[in-house]
C-alpha cells in the first residue's frame, strides 16, 4: 500500500515518465507503435506454422493461432515488463544521485509502457476474435480480475529484480536466460488442460500458469475459473506484493549510495 | 513559529561512505538491519566520514552558501537536504517543500524537444504539469531559446542545456530551492541574469541553499555563508 500512496502523490512525474519512455521508444521509428504488435504476431505466425506443419499439434477447436497469440499477450507484458525495468535503475544512476523520487516511479514506468502495448495486442486479438466470430460468454469478464493479477504478479517481480539489480548486475545477466526458462514452465505454446493432476499442480507453482491459462480459457473457450484456484493464487500473489515491494522500499533508502 | 515557515534543521549529521567498489555487503547490512536495529558509528576497513558532525539552521528567506574545495561534503550535505541520502548518524528536520535540485537539466532526455525537457524535468523537480504550462512561456523566455525550443535537446550546445536547465529550476514554485555549482559554467551576461534571479526569489522569502567553490559568486548572493572542510561546517564572513 506504501507504494501506492506514493505513486499517487508523484502522479503527475509518474505520467511524465511513462509518456517519456513511450514518446522516446518509438521515435525516429518509420512504424512507430505497430512494433507493440509486430513481436507478438511474428511469434505466432511462428508457433502456428511450426506446430500445424512440422510437429502437427492440435491445441483448440478455433484457429490455433488465435490460441498461440492470446497466450503470446500476457506473457509478451510479463517479458518485457521485466526486462525493462531490471536496468531501469541503473540507466537511471544520474537521476538517482542527484534528485529524489520514490524510485519505484523507473521501474514502473517501464511496465507501464508495457501495458500500454499489451492493450494495443489486446485490440488486435479483440479483432482476430470478432473476425472469426468466437462466441463470447459472461465468463470472459474474469478477464479484468486476471489482468490485475497479471500486472501486480509483474509489478512484484520487476521491482525485486530492479532493487537487486542496483547491488547485483548478475540479475541483468541472468534474466535473459531465467526468462527463457519461464517462458517454457508457461502455457504459452501448449495449454495444462490435457496433462495430469501431478504435472499440473507443478506448473501451477508458476502463478504465470494459472493466469495466462485461464486468460484463454474465461476469453476463447467461454469456461469460468475454478474458485478456490482463484482463491488460492490471489493470496499467493498478494504475499508475493507485500514480501518484495517492502523489500524494494527498505533498499531503495541505499540506492543514491550504491547505484 | 507557524507551520508555513520554511526551515531546515540539519541535526549533528553524520555520513559514512565507503571507498571500495563491493557493495554486496551493504545489502546484508540492510536484510541484518531488518533484526537488530545497531547503529554503527565506527569506521570499517574502506570507509570514511564524508560528513562529520554537521549543526545547520536555515530559516524562510535565508540564502546560504556552502563553500568548499571538491571533495570536501558540499554536494552530500544537499544530497541529505534533499533526502537523496539519508545521514549514518544525526537527524534532518524539513518544513515545507524542498525542491529535489542538485543539477540542472536532470531527466533530460537527447531525443525529446527543448519542449517536452520542459515538462519531464519540471515534473522531476516537483511542479505540476499544469503549472509548467503556464510557466511555459516565461521558462522558454528565461532561457532564450526561443528558436531553437522545438529541437532535440540532442543537438544543443552545452550553455544552451544549461540555459535551459536553470530556467525551469528558477521558476519552481518549492519553499527551498538547491542550487549544486550551477552558475559557474554559463557566460558573463546569463550569470548576471542567474544572479539577478537569485535575489528575485529571495526577496519572495524563498530559502535557498547554493555550493559552489567560487567564493566571489556567493559574497555577492548569499548572506550566510559555511566553509565545508574536512567534512564539517565552519561559518565564514559574508559580503
Amino acid at each position: 500500500m506504501d507504494i501506492i500512496k506514493r505513486i499517487i502523490k508523484y502522479r503527475q512525474l509518474f505520467i511524465v515518465l511513462v509518456w517519456r519512455e513511450f514518446a522516446v521508444r518509438y521515435r525516429y521509428t518509420i512504424i512507430g507503435v505497430m512494433w507493440a504488435g509486430l513481436q507478438p504476431l511474428s511469434m505466432m505466425l511462428l508457433f502456428t506454422f511450426i506446430f500445424t506443419y512440422i510437429m502437427k499439434i492440435h491445441v483448440s477447436a478455433y484457429p490455433s493461432f488465435i490460441f498461440y497469440f492470446a497466450g503470446l499477450i500476457p506473457w509478451t507484458f510479463f517479458a518485457h515488463s521485466i526486462n525493462s525495468s531490471i536496468p531501469s535503475l541503473t540507466n537511471h544512476y544520474q537521476l538517482i544521485t542527484k534528485i529524489y523520487f520514490p524510485r519505484e516511479l523507473l521501474p514502473l514506468s517501464s511496465i507501464a509502457t508495457a501495458l500500454l502495448d499489451f492493450v494495443i495486442c489486446a485490440v488486435i486479438l479483440f479483432v482476430f476474435i470478432v473476425i472469426y466470430q468466437i462466441p463470447l460468454t459472461w465468463n470472459a469478464l474474469w478477464l479484468f480480475p486476471l489482468v490485475v493479477l497479471l500486472v501486480v504478479f509483474t509489478t512484484s517481480v520487476s521491482l525485486f529484480l530492479a532493487g537487486l539489480n542496483v547491488y547485483y548486475r548478475d540479475v541483468r545477466l541472468a534474466s535473459n536466460f531465467l526468462i527463457q526458462l519461464w517462458f517454457f514452465m508457461s502455457p504459452v505454446m501448449y495449454s495444462v488442460d490435457s496433462l495430469g493432476t501431478k504435472m499440473k499442480l507443478m506448473l501451477f507453482l508458476n502463478p504465470l500458469t494459472f493466469i495466462i491459462e485461464n486468460m484463454r480459457r474465461v476469453l476463447l473457450e467461454g469456461r469460468g475459473i475454478v474458485l478456490w484456484q482463484m482463491a488460492f493464487v490471489c493470496v499467493v500473489i498478494g504475499v508475493f506484493y507485500v514480501v518484495l515491494t517492502k523489500f524494494f522500499i527498505k533498499i531503495e533508502r541505499a540506492f543514491a549510495d550504491v547505484i | 513559529m507557524s507551520s508555513d515557515e520554511y526551515t531546515l534543521k540539519l541535526d549533528g549529521v553524520w555520513k559514512k561512505y565507503s571507498t571500495t567498489d563491493f557493495f554486496h555487503k551493504s545489502i546484508r547490512e540492510e536484510i541484518v538491519g531488518l533484526f537488530n536495529r545497531k547503529k554503527d558509528d565506527t569506521l570499517s576497513k574502506d570507509e570514511f566520514w564524508a560528513l562529520r558532525d554537521i549543526n545547520l539552521e536555515f530559516k524562510q528567506g535565508d540564502v546560504v552558501g556552502l563553500y568548499g574545495t571538491n571533495g570536501a561534503g558540499k554536494t552530500t550535505i544537499l544530497k541529505i537536504i534533499s533526502s537523496i541520502t539519508y545521514p549514518t548518524i544525526g537527524s534532518i528536520t524539513v518544513n515545507g517543500t524542498v525542491a529535489p535540485l542538485i543539477e540542472v537539466g536532470a531527466g533530460f532526455h537527447p531525443d525529446l524537444t527543448g519542449r517536452e525537457n520542459i515538462y519531464v524535468n519540471g515534473t522531476i523537480i516537483g511542479m505540476q504539469i499544469k503549472e509548467i504550462k503556464e510557466k511555459m512561456d516565461n521558462i522558454i523566455a528565461f532561457s532564450e531559446l526561443a528558436a531553437f525550443i522545438d529541437m532535440p535537446v540532442k543537438k544543443y550546445s552545452s550553455g544552451m542545456y544549461l540555459r535551459l536547465g536553470f530556467a525551469i529550476a528558477v521558476n519552481s514554485s518549492a519553499g527551498i530551492l538547491l542550487f549544486d555549482e550551477i552558475m559557474s559554467v554559463s557566460d558573463g551576461a546569463f550569470q548576471q541574469k542567474c544572479i539577478d534571479k537569485i535575489k528575485e526569489l529571495k526577496r519572495e522569502n524563498r530559502t535557498i541553499v547554493m555550493v559552489s567553490h567560487n567564493l566571489s559568486l556567493l559574497r555577492e548572493t548569499a548572506d550566510k555563508i559555511y566553509l565545508i572542510k574536512d567534512s564539517t561546517a565552519v561559518p565564514m564572513s559574508a559580503g
